[in-house]
């Protein structure tokens, strides 16, 4: 812990505190988890860019499914390669702080494949493709389960979610808030 | 297009649309050249609709409402939302313009925007810049360019506050960092970060919910304990007893034993036995301590002679008590509160069950391989469970009457035979405590441990009847064919009033026993004891002990060997049907929430029973973290937090409510024994409360039995179910009008489409007739909106 004060001066600090959903300590601890993927790179640099392979293998990305594309949103480069500040603000997005809207932006980013604005067939289906990861569900049950989905969201019938239609279901899902979460 | 489109999917919703059907689709089909509508042939337009469509939503794309997305607009006009919500403060002109010029801007611009207007009115001042500040973290952009927002706000030029305001505001940053402070300083004290983690790891959120509210069990035990040991165990020891009334035996005579000469009895009457047998019973030595309500005297105590300080026990008993149902409720129902409300705000208009699967399914917070693995399992399993949910739904309305009369034979048999069952077993414990009483009335001489056996007969028998019914209860379940989530619903019902009743009986068996008309002699009968609260502390004190050692024995002697079992011999389909367990959530539940029950009525005669409590809650977290981690193979289905929450509450409350009506039924009927305990004479507990009210000053009596009579009441529960009436009007309203707008929303939706394809196909037109007359296009504004047109539409004309 020590350490880990000594790299970043106290501005620093309260710039994090104050533009993140992190305390000081927190900070520092995220710091330590990201120094610890490639501890000789960020050791030279304590806001190195790592590539995304390494961010995929932390130990709360590993396993899931739409690592990939949380990489990609919270990327300052567009390219998956992400600098502490991106993965701060990736772990401050996930934290319980963070409000539903906020969440919810993300989450729409993350689910958003094609990078459209809008959550449309082959977006859903790539999500649910991720979702049920070795199991495969047949085409049938997956085209009734987008249809049932579209049915239940799509409120102005345009085949495709826009954001505005994805925040509402949002604030209307009970498990979203608890499930969207990363504890660090 | 859009219009034929739109009536084949309003024909699908049919009831969604139902007001509005008239302006339907037909209307927007008119006849106008170019348009890809039902009048033009199909084949020759399949590649000129392809064409079509790309250019609406080309045109789409265009759309203020999309721009705004790229920019930080989106985010400012939630951020205004926000700032609504959450500050006090008025807005002012500053503020409005400060967000309508945001919204229209580019990151790019934001610089612009943020540069001081020189009129004075509109300079922020420190307070709005430290907020704006605030609300930075919730916007949409990477952290460089949040820290070049701060930067810029921190720089602009800014008023400075003066003198109250400037006040206030220091004590609003002040209150902050406090908060902060408080946060950091809490999430280090917090108590098994480390297996939290790691359950939700394997298992994800769902499970870990039932551990926090173990843990939550246990800070609500440590806050009766605090109540009960500062107010009764701590005075009770440390101040001196008074001068109990002396016995005079002269006076006494056969038929009129007088109390003091029955508090002297009881003090003289020993049972000698062993010191460990006594530990875990509660007798001997055990009964004269702290632990039991026998040793509160009825005394007021004096703290100090000079000052009149008196220390009433009695009334502190009492109030103790009271105390601790108080907190209990109100604990419960905050936390019950909390979900409730977001169960009304989602339970308002449809639960969107596939929505909610699909993007709240899955746990982010698992790390672990195998967890994600079953994670994914589930979600499969529960995403064919709910598609196969909605065939049966049909095929339910379809089933013949045969079948219906079928199920409901089959289900009353069931029920009839689970009522049988409850009845047995009740009857079962009423006989073990009488059979136990006169064993050990008549082999008082025999070996310590036939009396051991006997002493706790009745607690093995309500302990093992709680573990064996259950499994008939799920065995029998699966002839009733009910759905999953019911058959949960159902078992867990069950087995919380099989539960409740092995209570019951066992505290109706004590009552039988003590009631009894007692104006001679100190106690109903020879064998009957002295002092029955602490005979009820020490059979519920049993009861505790029992319950506590038999789930740490069947987690660690039964279960782990199954579980050892089934991962070594995973061939032998045999063992794995016996080995293999799951982390069945409602009974684990059902565990913790019986204990805590025991805690809350246990809690009245043996004071010390709460730590007891606190103990055990710590050690189950343990247990059950082994019976989780190691004994179970993680759930097939998917375990929704909000549910399990609310599940968890309700049957928290169902006993709650039992425990709260044994007790208040003991205080308020039952004559306590004449020999022991702070309440020591001929009438119930209740007359402290009556006693003490009438030394309160007039006033408050005449206020008190005013509220109590008819003309307080009538007109109060008059005002109260018209205001019900309101309510339910205002909400029926609501409901209304959000289908009403949202059909708006489906039509204007639909509108957009239609104004944008017939934008497109003017433009087309116009390009068309511009390269028939090959007439060199003027460079028009209408020549960015559409995309060059292919090549084919120029050979063809």
């Amino acid at each position: 812990m020590g350490q880990g004060s000594s790299q970043f001066s106290e501005e620093e600090l309260q710039d994090y505190q104050d533009l993140t959903y992190f305390t000081k300590k927190e900070v520092l601890k995220a710091h330590q988890k990201f120094k610890a993927l490639a501890p000789e790179k960020v050791g030279h640099n304590r806001n190195a860019k790592l590539p995304m392979s390494k961010i995929m293998s932390c130990t709360e990305l590993r396993v899931n499914p739409f690592n990939d594309r949380i990489c990609k949103v919270f990327s300052s480069s567009r390219d998956g390669d992400c600098t502490f500040e991106d993965f701060l603000d990736m772990m401050s997005v996930f934290s319980e702080a963070a409000p539903l809207t906020v969440k919810a932006e993300y989450a729409f980013r993350i689910f958003d494949f094609d990078g459209d604005d809008m959550l449309g067939v082959e977006d859903l289906q790539q999500v649910i493709e991720r979702l049920t990861g070795p199991q495969h569900l047949s085409d049938v049950d997956t085209k009734q389960l987008i249809q049932n989905l579209l049915e239940e969201a799509d409120l102005d019938d345009d085949g495709s979610l826009s954001y505005a239609e994805f925040e509402h279901i949002i604030s209307k899902s009970p498990d979203f808030t608890s499930t969207f979460r990363i504890r660090l | 297009m859009s219009g034929s489109g739109g009536a084949d999917r309003k024909s699908k919703k049919g009831n969604r649309a139902q007001v509005w059907e008239e302006a339907g689709g037909e209307f927007y089909q008119e006849s106008y050249p170019g348009a890809t509508t039902s009048t033009s042939n199909e084949n020759a337009d399949t590649a000129d609709a392809a064409a079509h469509r790309d250019a609406a939503a080309h045109l789409a794309t265009m759309l203020p409402s999309k721009q705004a997305q790229h920019t930080m607009g989106k985010a400012t006009t939630r951020r205004s939302r926000n700032e609504g919500k959450q500050s006090t403060r008025k807005r002012t002109g500053n503020r409005s313009r400060f967000n309508t010029v945001r919204r229209e801007s580019n990151i790019n611009d934001v610089h612009v925007s943020v540069l001081p207007d020189f009129a004075v009115e509109n300079i922020p001042n420190e307070e709005r810049t430290w907020e704006e500040i605030m609300q930075i973290k919730a916007m949409p952009v990477n952290m460089a360019q949040k820290r070049e927002l701060k930067a810029k706000l921190k720089s602009a030029t800014k008023l400075r506050l003066q003198g109250f305001e400037q006040l206030k505001w220091q004590r609003r940053k002040f209150w902050q960092r406090c908060k902060s402070n408080w946060k950091e300083f809490y999430t280090k004290l917090e108590l098994w970060q480390g297996s939290l983690k790691t359950i939700e790891g394997n298992f994800g959120i769902g499970v870990v919910s039932y551990f926090l509210f173990v843990k939550w069990l246990m800070f609500l035990n440590i806050i009766i304990f605090a109540l009960t040991f500062f107010l009764i165990v701590l005075p009770s020891a440390i101040l001196e007893p008074g001068q109990l009334g002396q016995c005079d035996p002269a006076a006494e005579d056969e038929n009129n034993t007088s109390i003091a000469c029955c508090a002297d009895k009881y003090q003289n009457y020993t049972s000698s036995n062993n010191f460990f047998y006594d530990l875990v019973q509660g007798t001997g030595w055990m009964e004269k301590t702290l632990l039991f309500y026998g040793y509160y005297t009825n005394d007021i105590y004096t703290l100090n002679k000079e000052y009149k300080l008196f220390y009433d026990l009695p009334f502190a008993y009492l109030v103790t008590a009271l105390l601790y149902f108080l907190v209990s409720l109100i604990a419960i129902v905050k936390s019950a509160a909390r979900g409730f409300r977001e169960r009304i705000i989602e339970g308002e208009g449809q639960f969107y069950q596939y929505c909610n699967l699909i993007f709240g399914g899955w746990d982010f917070c698992i790390d672990k391989l195998k967890g994600a693995e079953n994670k994914h399992k589930a979600i499969y399993n529960e995403i064919k469970g709910c598609l196969e949910a909605e065939r049966l739904e049909t095929e339910k309305q379809n089933r013949s009457k045969k079948e219906k009369c079928q199920l409901l034979f089959s289900r009353s048999m069931v029920n009839t035979g689970i009522i049988v069952l409850l009845l047995v077993s009740m009857v079962t414990i009423y006989l073990v405590f009488t059979l136990s009483r006169s064993l050990l009335r008549e082999y008082q001489k025999a070996e310590k441990h036939f009396l051991l056996f006997f002493e706790f007969m009745p607690s093995l028998m309500i302990v093992s009847l709680n573990l064996l019914l259950p499994l008939l209860f799920s065995f029998l379940v699966t002839f009733e064919r009910y759905s999953p989530i019911v058959v949960v619903r159902i078992t867990l019902l069950r087995t919380i009033f099989l539960r409740l009743s092995s209570l019951g009986v066992l505290g109706a068996s004590i009552y039988r026993l003590v009631s009894c008309d007692r104006r001679n002699g100190c106690n109903c009968e020879e064998e009957v004891p002295l002092c029955w609260e602490t005979y009820v502390g020490q059979q519920f004190y049993k009861l505790a002990v029992t319950n506590a050692l038999t789930g740490i024995a069947v987690t660690f002697f039964v279960n782990f060997p199954r579980a050892m079992l089934a991962k070594h011999f995973e061939n032998c389909r045999f063992l794995k049907f016996i080995g293999e367990q799951q982390f069945e959530l409602p009974n684990h539940v059902l565990d913790v929430v019986y204990s805590q029950t025991l805690c809350w009525i246990g809690s009245f005669y043996s004071p010390l029973l709460p730590a007891f409590a606190v103990i055990h809650c710590f050690l189950t977290f343990y247990v059950k973290k082994f019976a989780c981690l190691i004994n179970s193979r993680p759930p097939s289905q998917v375990y929704r937090t909000s549910r399990s929450n609310y599940m968890f509450m309700a049957v928290l409350l169902i006993s709650f409510v039992a425990a709260a009506i044994a007790v208040g039924y003991s205080l308020a009927e039952v004559k306590p024994s004449r020999a022991c305990g702070p309440f020591k004479g001929d009438e119930p507990v209740w007359n402290t409360v009556k006693l003490s009210f009438a030394k309160l000053p007039s006033w408050i009596q005449g206020f008190a039995f005013f509220l109590g009579t008819a003309g307080f009441t009538m007109p109060t529960i008059v005002i109260l179910l018209l205001a019900l009436y309101y309510y339910n009007a205002v909400t029926a309203a609501n409901r209304q009008m959000v289908l009403v707008l949202r059909r708006q929303l489906v039509l204007e939706g639909h509108d957009k489409q239609f104004l944008l394809s017939r934008l497109s196909t003017i433009i087309k037109q116009q390009q068309q007739e511009r390269l028939k007359n090959a007439i060199p296009p003027p460079p028009s504004e209408f020549d960015t909106l559409l995309p060059p047109p292919p090549p084919e539409v120029m050979n063809s004309s």
